[in-house]
């Protein structure tokens, strides 16, 4: 556990001083802590105990202090392995009442890898700032009702802190009693409310030990000098004054408190054990959100290459001219060996995801010089201009077919590679190049060499977007640069010509108007904006979802209806056709999921 | 002694949190939050640890015996205690404990020292003064720096162990030191007063009441009131007290007697003692009709009548000025009306005490009239 356990002691004389400190420590080096069980100390051990004690700030050499062994643990002195290595400083000239142990103990948890060790004070000052703060608050500050008691207090910024008062009995402190408490440090406000049922009831036994013995010693002192008890009667103001100089003595250690020399030992392995059972109480697990409908399509592409039939270099195929007859891609059929094949032309997009945004295009092996000035959509936009793009990518998100005839290959790779992020991943399936025209069912995005000839079914009924990039002169090519800076000049040399033979309702689906916003929006980086885009995909893919299930588990439904579900889901007019086209990028496990249900109904 | 050096991020100060938590069982734990510092001005009880800070709080405030003080545990943290029996003694009392330096940027010393009205310094004369005294000339400093009005008073405290010599040898030495070390730190302007006490006698009443009554803005107006009643009705001497803390909180101009003062704390402990035994109610019969005479056999007596619950006239007048009790009676109807009308100004402009003179001094002057007439009439 990430938490340190420390006494703390108001002293008469000093105020609220930290008496004793447990906490865990990660070994920087893995695995020098093989062998040393029982205690005896090995030879890599040894070491990190003597550079632990380097970096202790208590200073004289404990007298040899035997060790005690744990379960799993053993205690060793720090002392024997620090000699002269550490410099006499001697910072405050302490009562012996604050003072507890000189150097400290150490113990390894050999299985988890972990130091415990217990000083006086915390040696790293950051900590020791925080954990005298605590130690104040806790006894100087912070009032619990009934003066003893768990009590919970702190900040994010300077930890937050689990503590526990307790008196102990001493005769001779005034009102007879001294003011400890036991500080459970942590950074993880969480996870500390929660181990609270654990941790108070440890703190209390531990607590309870320590007054039974004082209580014990006080009984014994009591019995061999009665008058200090009944000092009321002897109570003159000049009696007291007399005896004044007497009871001036320092506070007694909380060793001669309890009558027990091994009482600090008694505490580390106290707290040492507190810390380890109440880490292994709770784990924290990571809990992420459900996995993105992208990311469960990435996952089943993942496993059809895994089950992989054909292992192709997919860049080099992609390169190169694709067999003429694809099969069919369809999505729900995804075990057929061609249908496989096909996934890998598209999975080639889908490993890159990452690097997506940042540059798609400069992750795929493109020779430097020729890296095309397209790598987000950004850049998308600044070439066509607004009325263009707004026009193509309508055409793109409600699933027309993008035709794009630019003899660059290059440019038509990252063309498409920008306007991916606009679909939903089940949606896009590419073919960066072909020689021939490739059905609407094959592919919505389709690159292709500017002359070639669109059948005439197409031109006549298909819904479908041709765009031609025609560079303006030879010139420009060389001064092909990917530098931002002379980006607008490379969109330049270019022309777009988009032929749409379609009319294009007048508005925009609600979730691309969103999407052009982020796109203007300057104060937006490419990295918010991408995830933005992840989000509104996300939020209408659910939509489509529910419009899914809507069609397919009820059976016949009326157009009425239709129109109250879209009403509900917050979708117009406008976003049918977006709906309909993303309906299709569902993953299989989802459908199959839905129709599978509907069927049982 | 101090800690904190190499302490840098601020954390809440000892006075910041919800009010609901209280402050232990002695509490009044009546703290409103709305308090404005105005309102109830803070006297803080600093020293050295061990010097008598939580038990002179005890015995004034808690009516602790002096002798039950030497049980007390050292004090950890902050105790305020909250005065506010009437309207004109309205005060909080903070304890602070000597083992902590609150000038330390962990704490918050704006808002400790910010609203403080006093500065109590209390010094144990039985001790070895010299730590003490740089500690109170740290601490005048720097509080000082941070609320320049503050009135700072030094309780030479446990002087009951000393002979009568040795004290006023003591207070010397003190006040000659602590000036020095003032005068050296350049700040000459400062005031101190000093004060002996002990809480074996009444001398830390009085000095307290002292220390009260400098908080108190309506002090001229009451010793004038008081001054007018005592030269019409024949008294020798009259206190006002608040009867909890039995501190005055007024007096007229005449020198304060230390045995005058000492008989009338024994009067209030007698009346109060009487009313809660024999009292028809059971938190004491005392109210603001209450009233007793004691005669004494040096021919003198002691005369007390209630202005309001927490609020009592004392005073101390020969036996034969007393022959004409109905007068006085009258004097000091006249008298708690004035005083009425006091606390009503206060009310209506709490926050304008030049108004609340003004207003004040008017009731007086109709005082004086009544009783120069009833003079007049009786003679």
């Amino acid at each position: 556990m990430n938490a340190i356990i420390s006494l703390c002691h108001f002293c008469e004389v000093h105020g609220p001083k930290i008496l004793f400190c447990t906490q865990t420590l990660r070994p920087q080096e893995p695995g020098d802590s093989e062998g040393d069980e029982n205690g005896a100390v090995s030879a890599a051990p040894r070491e990190r105990v003597a550079s632990l004690s380097e970096r202790l700030k208590s200073v004289s050499l404990a007298q040899g202090c035997a060790s005690t062994t744990g379960e799993s643990t053993s205690t060793t002195n720090i002392a024997s392995a620090s000699h002269a290595s550490v410099p006499k400083v001697i910072p405050k000239v302490l009562c012996e009442g604050c003072k507890s142990v000189k150097t400290g103990y150490v113990s390894h948890d050999e299985e988890a890898h972990l130091s415990y060790i217990s000083t006086q004070q915390p040696h790293i000052p950051q900590i020791f700032t925080r954990m005298r703060q605590a130690c104040i608050r806790s006894l100087s500050c912070e009032v619990c009702p009934g003066q003893e008691g768990p009590i919970f207090y702190g900040d994010d910024q300077n930890g937050n802190v689990l503590s526990h008062t307790f008196h102990i009995p001493d005769i001779q402190a005034r009102g007879r009693q001294r003011l400890y408490s036991i500080v459970v440090f942590m950074m993880d406000r969480i996870y500390l409310l929660n181990s609270w049922p654990f941790l108070v009831p440890q703190l209390q036994t531990t607590i309870e030990i320590l007054r039974k013995k004082a209580q014990k010693v006080m009984d014994e002192e009591v019995d061999k000098m009665p008058q200090a008890v009944n000092r009321t009667s002897s109570l003159e103001p000049r009696n007291f004054l007399k005896k004044k100089g007497v009871n001036n003595k320092p506070a007694r250690s909380l060793e001669e408190l309890t009558g027990d020399k091994d009482i600090f030992k008694m505490l580390h392995v106290a707290f040492v054990w507190t810390l380890k059972a109440c880490g292994s109480r709770l784990t924290e697990t990571l809990l992420e959100g459900p996995p993105t409908e992208d990311s469960i399509i990435d996952m089943e592409n993942q496993e059809e290459t895994e089950e992989g039939f054909i292992k192709i270099n997919t860049k080099k195929i992609l390169e190169e001219a694709r067999p003429s007859s694809t099969p069919a891609e369809d999505l729900q059929s995804p075990t057929s060996q061609s249908d496989s094949y096909h996934n890998t032309f598209r999975k080639v997009p889908l490993t890159d995801t990452e690097t997506e945004a940042e540059g798609a295009a400069a992750s795929e092996p493109i020779p430097e010089e020729e890296k095309p000035p397209i790598r987000i959509l950004r850049h998308v936009m600044k070439m066509l201009g607004n009325e263009k793009f707004r026009i193509l990518t309508q055409h793109v998100v409600i699933g027309d077919q993008i035709i794009v005839c630019c003899p660059d290959k290059d440019l038509v790779r990252s063309f498409f590679n920008a306007l991916k992020v606009l679909l939903p991943r089940g949606c896009c399936s590419i073919i960066y190049h072909s020689d021939f025209y490739e059905e609407s069912w094959k592919c919505n995005f389709l690159g292709q060499k500017p002359d070639t000839v669109l059948p005439d079914h197409l031109v006549s009924a298909e819904r479908f977007l041709l765009v031609e990039i025609v560079p303006l002169s030879e010139q420009t090519f060389n001064s092909l640069d990917s530098d931002l800076s002379d980006m607008d000049e490379d969109f330049k040399s270019y022309e777009f010509r988009i032929i749409n033979p379609v009319p294009l309702s007048e508005r925009m689906p609600t979730v691309l108007a969103k999407m052009h916003l982020a796109l203007r929006n300057e104060n937006l980086t490419e990295k918010v904006a991408e995830q933005f885009f992840v989000c509104l995909k996300e939020e209408w893919m659910n939509k489509v979802k529910v419009l899914f299930k809507f069609t397919k588990a009820g059976g016949g439904r009326s157009e009425d209806e239709t129109l109250k579900l879209l009403q509900v889901v917050g979708a117009r007019e406008e976003d049918k056709p977006l709906l309909k086209f993303w309906m299709t990028g569902l993953s299989v496990q989802y459908r199959t999921h839905i129709l599978a249900s509907s069927k049982q109904r | 002694m101090s800690y904190g050096d190499d302490e840098n991020g601020g954390f809440a100060v000892a006075g910041s949190f919800p009010k609901g938590f209280g402050y232990g069982p002695d509490d009044t734990e009546t703290e409103q939050p709305a308090d404005s510092p105005e309102d109830k001005p803070r006297i803080l009880l600093m020293g050295l640890r061990r010097s008598g800070k939580s038990s002179i709080q005890k015995v004034v405030f808690h009516k602790v015996s002096p002798n039950e003080t030497l049980f007390l545990e050292s004090t950890n943290k902050i105790v305020k205690d909250d005065i506010s029996n009437s309207s004109f003694v309205q005060f909080q009392v903070w304890d602070i404990p000597g083992q902590i330096d609150f000038f330390d940027p962990t704490f918050d010393s704006d808002m400790i020292f910010g609203g403080c009205g006093a500065l109590i310094f209390v010094i144990d004369a039985q001790d070895d003064y010299i730590e003490a005294l740089a500690r109170l000339q740290m601490a005048v400093t720097r509080a000082y720096k941070i609320n320049p009005n503050i009135k700072f008073e030094v309780f030479i405290h446990k002087v009951d162990g000393l002979s009568d010599d040795n004290k006023i040898e003591t207070q010397r030495d003190i006040h000659q030191r602590s000036t020095d070390d003032l005068a050296e730190a350049g700040m000459e302007t400062v005031h101190l007063s000093f004060h002996l006490t002990s809480i074996y006698d009444h001398s830390i009443f009085e000095a307290f009441s002292k220390v009260v009554q400098k908080l108190i803005p309506q002090l001229p107006t009451l010793e004038n009131l008081l001054n007018i009643l005592i030269s019409n009705s024949g008294i020798e001497k009259a206190f006002l007290f608040d009867v909890m803390s039995k501190i005055y909180i007024a007096t007229d101009s005449s020198p304060v007697d230390m045995q005058c003062y000492e008989l009338c704390c024994d009067m209030i402990d007698v009346v109060m003692d009487m009313s809660s035994i024999y009292g028809a109610r059971d938190d004491g019969a005392f109210d603001g009709n209450s009233s007793s005479i004691i005669k004494l056999n040096t021919n003198n007596v002691l005369y007390m009548r209630e202005v309001n619950r927490h609020l009592a006239l004392v005073c101390i007048l020969r036996e034969d000025s007393f022959d004409r009790q109905g007068l006085i009676d009258y004097n000091f109807m006249c008298f708690k009306k004035a005083i009425q009308q006091v606390f009503d100004v206060r009310k209506q402009v709490a926050s304008t005490n030049n108004s609340d003179g003004r207003a004040a001094m008017a009731t007086s002057h109709n005082l004086l009239h009544h009783n120069g007439s009833v003079e007049g009439a009786a003679s």
